[in-house]
């Protein structure tokens, strides 16, 4: 496709310039400052790093002089466009806790002055479309992401002169300015004298370039950009083979390699910080003394901490060779499940800003070639964007019931309709202003409000079983892929619950009961640390007489007055009580469930007749914090329910 | 000594302890310009020598702020004290938490030292080490720094407060760097550079002020020393100066002490 | 019948640092008069050897955290001497910037926070802020603009980053700089509105005649720079390289303390009087009004009146502050640099509460031979406790809970540093806490 081009003096960009700043739109753009050509809010062109050129290795950058007035002579510096839609840290709501025990939610939209983009090279034009996609154009539409991002301009330079770190070629990302600039400028800097050739991408684009003084450029003029950008492409520093690098890498997750990088890399975070489309992201909930009036903050973090991977308290990921992996398989594997594209659009970045000096390209290259794929989870449909799911609405305690010395039940009602809309399965961030927010399954519907049975193991947690009927709390959600309740139907139904692990299955099994034509055979083989430790038991006890239902219980330990079970919940897994044909689904701790899987499957249930709920720390719940992936998943919309299948190759590895 | 009758019963009891240390850290909570009053009605201040003539020595407390590290026998006592007669006891300080600056004396002769600044050197009572207060009573949090961020503070305070686990990120300080948009000093200028080891907090500010940095707030979670040490030496840093710069402000915290003293056998 | 009376404090408070006292008169006359210091000794010079001497700044800005900028520029001037590096005025300004902050935040410190609740009766600001919330917080937000200016030049209040050997590692933005303009001048007025509050205190009688030492700086009231050292009673200049030999530190028999005189053995005091002393027609005009106003004489022979002095050296600070920040121009350079070379230097500085003496010899390596750190405390420690002899026999017709309570304050007076005293004093005395008398 050809796009109208204009030819224009190197003198009309200062027209662009004042074209662009029309309206009090903000322009930003490279300039050099503390020896490094950086994006910031511009003036004039001359503040463009004009004559400027960097020199770049792994883990060395230097700022140098050219021989010329190039005004793009560069290639990337250590700034992306990235801060300019995704702020470092930035303030979500705020949060209110009154006196009497109500509580109240307000967002924080900023609304920022247009912006104008000068200079993007198409390695970070790339990058954005991969942010839009993650804030903006998916499931969830972050409205501060689109409130910086919608109605920018963009204006691309073709990247002719590639540097030793480049590989945007083979990330299909580059060299020529692609779809998500408006305008695309090649510069040429020859004996012929020092002009631009402006190519409008978009209709903005075509509007700004009529307004610019010039030619239409010639053939020679445009036959000559395509082959400096075919030349560019085939003179890429870098290349990486991207055939199946998702299956390949996750093949190599034992790879010997990953250990040897660890001794190398600082695990400091600078590259993923530095890369142009890395969204992870954690929180805070700073607070005034009171803990009456909170904001809910978010920040940059990176997968190289050990807060990225804490669950319950200790880090998945306490190895730096598992956080390297963890970034790498991401960046290369997991994303292209996760977004349908690669994560890394080779501008070579991480390999320049790296401390140390480790080289991305080459360590991908060590570890993954000639290794045979492994086959990758297909990317899931992409659902229309709902609007702002980040804030939390109000619920007011219905009902409160004491389940045992340290579970507590919350009936709530969701204000102000009081609506129930769930599947079982699924669950919710629950919140208290100034002390914090986690996700709770939900357990039940009952008929007035929604429940969610919650243990007490920490400050959250403790302080969301001592609310009060009456009292108020945050609610988001519900959120996630709940139980397959379709494809239970029918057949038998093998429902195995840990300790609290009964909790999210709880609506399902009422569901199943409530409905005994399409459920007619459902067993529940329930485990808990000892007799007081057992969930629900009035109403266990209550389904016992039912017509096609089993109960088996067991506890770990007893005193003598315990008639029931005593061991382990995968030893009630018999031929006699498991029918071959059964579907099962599965909930309590990690190591449980493990045992169960593989107890079920001697009992003739393929894997792929077993769903399992995975645990993660799940912190924004919508897929763009990165905190609860799990190899190619995010458990807080792929999950938390898998087919267990699709977790099998990462199930019950350490460091994931 | 104490006012406990003017005071509801409801307001925490805060102490803040000194020992050996610049009192940088404690005067951070008088550097709370804009909210030290709002803290005083927040919490009853019994204990704060540098800020108060009304002390309580002899007090409990719900929290104690420890300020310095033990030095001398005497502070040791008075440590266990402390500690026994307060509910949460939080350090604050490079002092407090890994023996402060003062520690480059441990694994010196001390004897010497003394004699090299003091005049009259059989009037000094000293221990020959400088040790953090977690080598003596145990720690209920640790707010690094030297000085500690008047921020995380009042962060920690708020937490302790409130009843929730203070936000306080322990990282390493190329993620302050880095969100502040800094230019790395390592790579664009061959600043050697403790940032990729140490725990963030400080706001990134010595690269901020263009130059690398030195370790105030001690080694981060899992701290990568040797590969740093490998890496500054790519850059021309000898094992010496190497060994000095982790044997600084934090060169009592073990992974700085450990890898200072790998560079020492090395330059040897 | 002897009369007998012990005046002690085991746990000072409002002062930086560790120290108690005990005055005895015993039949009208002082018999015993002792500050000591119980802080543990950190050892500075003695680490310091074998350092890079780049480092230098670093380490002994930990000396204290109140006046840390004081002790990076003493020691990098005496290093900057020693390898003959010499700052341009450029750099000069900035630093003299940056110290004016310590000054600003220092003694709003000392005068609102730790000695004006003596004066209006008070165990401390903040119960002070009760009946005068205003007074407090204006003490605190003219702390924080000193705090502030320090930070944007320096990074943090406490221990900041830039001062190093040669300059400052990085000069600010003019934007940046600029920003605080509004906030000095502000402060300047509410400075004076302080030199006019605490001239009302009413005022304890004590008449001392004191041998004044303080820094000599050119033209200029001395703050970041020593070219000499001057002293009153006809006792002329001395050069900072040779204050080692016109100071010297010796053993008090009474106290077993290490305490800094003159040569002759004559106690001097250094500090905001005798900088007043010295210096007062270098003060900034609005300075020298505000003296004119509340009738400040240059020589001020009362202890407790130099809160006034120290009002008056505020209102300096934010004036010199304010002008340097509207004239500022980024300089060419932050820093000097030169080759490393062996050899010896001294330099001193004016610390808020008086004269910083430093001297390093360093060797061609650029590591430190010997480390030599003289601070104000130190020097007036003698002079401290002859003033509370001074002040003994006065104390007897008071309630004893008052007499200590008058004597403390006069320690106060002096803005004692002891943990920067610590590495000199007497360490032996063990605390016995028995808390405020």
């Amino acid at each position: 496709m050809t796009h109208p081009t204009k030819r224009i003096a190197r003198a009309e960009l200062d027209r662009l310039f004042a074209l662009l700043s029309e309206d009090a739109r903000v322009v930003h753009g490279p300039t050099v400052r503390d020896g490094a050509i950086v994006d910031a809010p511009l003036a004039s062109v001359s503040e463009l790093p004009i004559g400027w050129t960097d020199q770049q290795a792994p883990g060395r950058y230097r700022l140098t002089r050219r021989d010329d007035a190039a005004v793009f002579g560069f290639v990337v510096g250590p700034s992306s466009p990235k801060p300019l839609f995704f702020p470092p840290e930035e303030t979500l709501y705020r949060a209110e806790r009154r006196a009497d025990g109500k509580v109240g939610f307000v967002p924080v939209v900023p609304s920022p002055a247009p912006k104008a983009l000068l200079g993007v090279r198409a390695c970070d034009v790339a990058a954005m479309r991969i942010q839009d996609r993650v804030f903006r154009d998916r499931e969830h539409r972050e409205p501060r992401y689109a409130a910086r991002r919608d109605d920018t301009i963009v204006v691309g330079v073709h990247c002719l002169a590639p540097g030793p770190l480049c590989f945007c070629a083979s990330m299909g990302a580059g060299p020529r300015v692609g779809e998500g600039a408006d305008l695309a400028l090649a510069e040429r800097l020859d004996a012929g004298g020092h002009i631009f050739l402006v190519e409008a991408l978009t209709a903005r684009g075509q509007a700004l370039l009529s307004r610019l003084e010039g030619s239409e450029a010639s053939d020679e003029e445009l036959r000559w950009r395509d082959e400096a950008l075919a030349s560019a492409e085939r003179s890429m520093g870098r290349t990486l083979d991207t055939a199946e690098l998702p299956g390949r890498l996750y093949a190599a997750l034992d790879h010997p390699r990953w250990e040897e990088i660890a001794s190398r890399c600082l695990a400091c975070g600078s590259c993923t910080s530095v890369c142009p489309s890395c969204f992870c992201s954690g929180s805070d909930d700073p607070s005034d003394l009171e803990g009456a009036h909170t904001s809910h903050t978010r920040h940059w973090e990176s997968c190289f901490t050990s807060a990225h991977g804490e669950l319950h308290g200790h880090t998945t990921r306490p190895r730096t060779s598992e956080r390297y992996r963890q970034w790498a398989t991401h960046k290369f594997g997991a994303w292209v499940s996760q977004m349908g594209q690669s994560g890394c659009v080779g501008c070579g970045r991480c390999i320049a800003w790296c401390p140390s000096g480790i080289d991305l390209v080459a360590e991908v290259r060590a570890i993954a070639d000639g290794v045979s794929p492994v086959t990758m989870p297909v990317a899931r449909e992409v659902t229309a964007p709902r609007e702002e799911s980040l804030v939390p609405r109000a619920a007011t305690v219905l009902a409160r019931t004491v389940e045992s010395s340290d579970v507590v039940t919350l009936s709530l009602r969701m204000e102000p309709d009081g609506r129930r809309d769930f599947a079982p399965g699924q669950f919710h961030q629950l919140s208290l202003p100034g002390v914090g927010e986690a996700p709770i399954s939900i357990s039940g519907d009952d008929g007035a409000g929604v429940e969610h049975t919650i243990r007490a193991v920490g400050k959250l947690t403790e302080a969301l079983c001592a609310l009060r009927v009456g009292a108020q709390l945050g609610v988001r959600g519900p959120y996630g892929r709940g139980w397959p309740m379709d494809e239970l139907a029918g057949g038998p139904v093998v429902v195995v619950a840990g300790g609290i692990g009964l909790a999210p299955l709880r609506e399902a099994l009422r569901r199943m009961l409530a409905d005994p034509e399409r459920y007619p055979d459902v067993r529940l083989f329930y485990g808990a640390r000892t007799p007081e430790d057992l969930l629900y038991g009035r109403e266990l006890l209550g389904w016992i007489d039912r017509p096609g239902f089993d109960l088996h219980v067991t506890v770990d330990r007893a005193g003598p007055t315990w008639r029931g079970h005593v061991g382990v919940v995968t030893r009630l897994l018999r031929p006699a009580t498991v029918p071959a044909s059964a579907r099962a689904i599965l909930c309590g701790p990690e190591v449980m469930m493990r045992f169960t899987v593989d107890a079920l499957a001697k009992l003739g249930l393929p894997h792929t007749r077993q769903w399992v709920t995975m645990e993660r720390h799940m912190k924004c719940a919508t897929g763009t914090c990165g905190r609860c992936q799990y190899g190619p998943h995010f458990v807080c919309k792929d999950g938390p329910v898998f087919r267990f299948d699709e977790v099998s190759m990462l199930f019950g590895r350490h460091g994931l | 000594m104490g006012s406990e009758a003017h005071a509801p019963p409801a307001r925490p009891r805060l102490g803040v302890f000194k020992l050996a240390s610049c009192d940088g850290c404690q005067l951070t909570l008088i550097g709370c310009e804009d909210e030290l009053l709002a803290l005083s009605e927040k919490v009853d201040i019994a204990h704060f020598p540098e800020a108060s003539s009304r002390t309580d020595v002899h007090g409990r407390f719900d929290v104690a702020l420890v300020e310095g590290s033990v030095s001398a026998e005497w502070q040791r006592e008075e440590l266990l004290s402390i500690r026994e007669r307060s509910k949460l006891l939080v350090t604050i300080g490079a002092c407090a938490t890994s023996g402060g600056v003062q520690a480059l004396r441990n694994g010196k002769d001390v004897s010497e030292f003394v004699r090299a600044v003091y005049a009259s050197p059989a009037y000094i009572s000293t221990l020959d080490r400088s040790t953090p207060v977690s080598a003596h009573v145990s720690v209920d949090y640790e707010l690094r720094g030297c000085p500690i961020d008047k921020h995380q503070l009042l962060e920690v305070l708020t937490a302790l407060l409130v009843g929730r686990r203070p936000a306080i990120r322990d990282e390493s300080v190329c993620m302050e760097c880095k969100r502040r948009g800094n230019v790395c000093v390592l790579v664009a200028h061959g600043e050697p550079c403790l940032g990729p080891v140490v725990h963030a907090g400080c706001g990134a500010l010595c690269p901020r002020f263009a130059r690398g940095c030195y370790g105030c707030f001690g080694p981060k979670e899992s701290p990568a020393t040797a590969a740093l040490a490998a890496r500054l030496k790519e850059l021309g840093v000898p094992a010496a100066d190497l060994a000095r710069r982790f044997r600084s402000i934090s060169g009592g915290a073990p992974a700085f002490a450990d890898e200072a003293a790998k560079q020492e056998l090395e330059h040897d | 019948m002897t009369d007998e009376r012990t005046y002690r404090v085991d746990l000072m408070t409002r002062v930086e640092g560790e120290g108690r006292f005990v005055l005895r008169v015993k039949d009208g006359v002082v018999i015993d008069a002792e500050l000591s210091i119980f802080e543990a000794p950190r050892f500075f010079e003695a680490f310091l050897r074998g350092r890079s001497l780049f480092e230098v700044p670093d380490l002994t800005a930990r000396i204290c955290g109140i006046c840390p900028i004081a002790y990076q520029m003493s020691s990098a001037r005496a290093l900057e001497a020693a390898l003959g590096l010499v700052p341009t005025p450029e750099i000069e300004r900035l630093r003299r910037a940056i110290y004016c902050g310590e000054w600003i935040e220092s003694h709003a410190l000392h005068v609102f926070m730790l000695h004006a609740p003596d004066f209006l009766g008070y165990e401390s600001a903040i119960e002070m802020a009760r009946d005068h919330r205003a007074i407090v917080e204006r003490g605190l937000r003219l702390k924080k603009t000193g705090n502030r200016l320090i930070e944007i030049l320096g990074g943090r209040p406490s221990h900041p980053v830039s001062p190093r050997v040669g300059g400052l590692s990085k000069a600010p933005t003019v934007a940046a700089l600029r920003a605080i303009r509004d906030e000095l001048a502000r402060g300047l007025e509410e400075s004076l509105e302080t030199v006019r509050l605490v001239a009302r205190f009413p005022m304890p009688e004590l008449e001392v005649d004191y041998v004044f030492a303080s820094c000599v700086s050119g033209d200029a009231y001395p703050i970041e720079r020593g070219d000499a050292i001057v002293l009153s009673g006809g006792r002329g200049v001395v050069p900072v390289a040779s204050w080692d030999r016109e100071m010297i530190e010796r053993h008090a028999p009474h106290s077993n303390a290490l305490q800094a005189t003159l040569a002759d053995g004559t106690p001097y005091l250094c500090g905001p009087q005798a900088r007043l002393f010295h210096h007062a027609e270098k003060l900034h005009p609005v300075a020298r009004d505000a003296m004119r106003e509340v009738g400040l004489p240059r020589e001020v022979k009362n202890p407790y009146r130099s809160i006034v002095v120290r009002a008056v050296e505020l209102v300096h600070a934010f004036a010199e502050a304010l002008a340097l920040v509207e004239r500022y121009e980024v300089p060419e350079r932050s820093y000097v640099e030169g080759p490393l070379r062996a050899g010896v230097g001294a330099g001193a500085s004016e610390a808020p509460r008086g004269l910083l003496w430093h001297r390093y010899e360093v060797s061609a390596d650029g590591s430190v031979v010997s480390a030599r750190i003289v601070p104000p405390t130190s020097q007036n420690q003698a002079r401290i406790e002859a003033d509370l002899r001074a002040l003994g026999p006065s104390l007897l017709a008071m309630e004893h809970g008052a007499a200590t309570r008058r004597a403390e304050q006069l320690i106060r007076s002096y803005d004692p540093c002891i943990s920067c005293a610590t590495h000199f004093l007497d360490l032996r005395i063990e605390p016995t806490h028995e808390g405020s008398a």
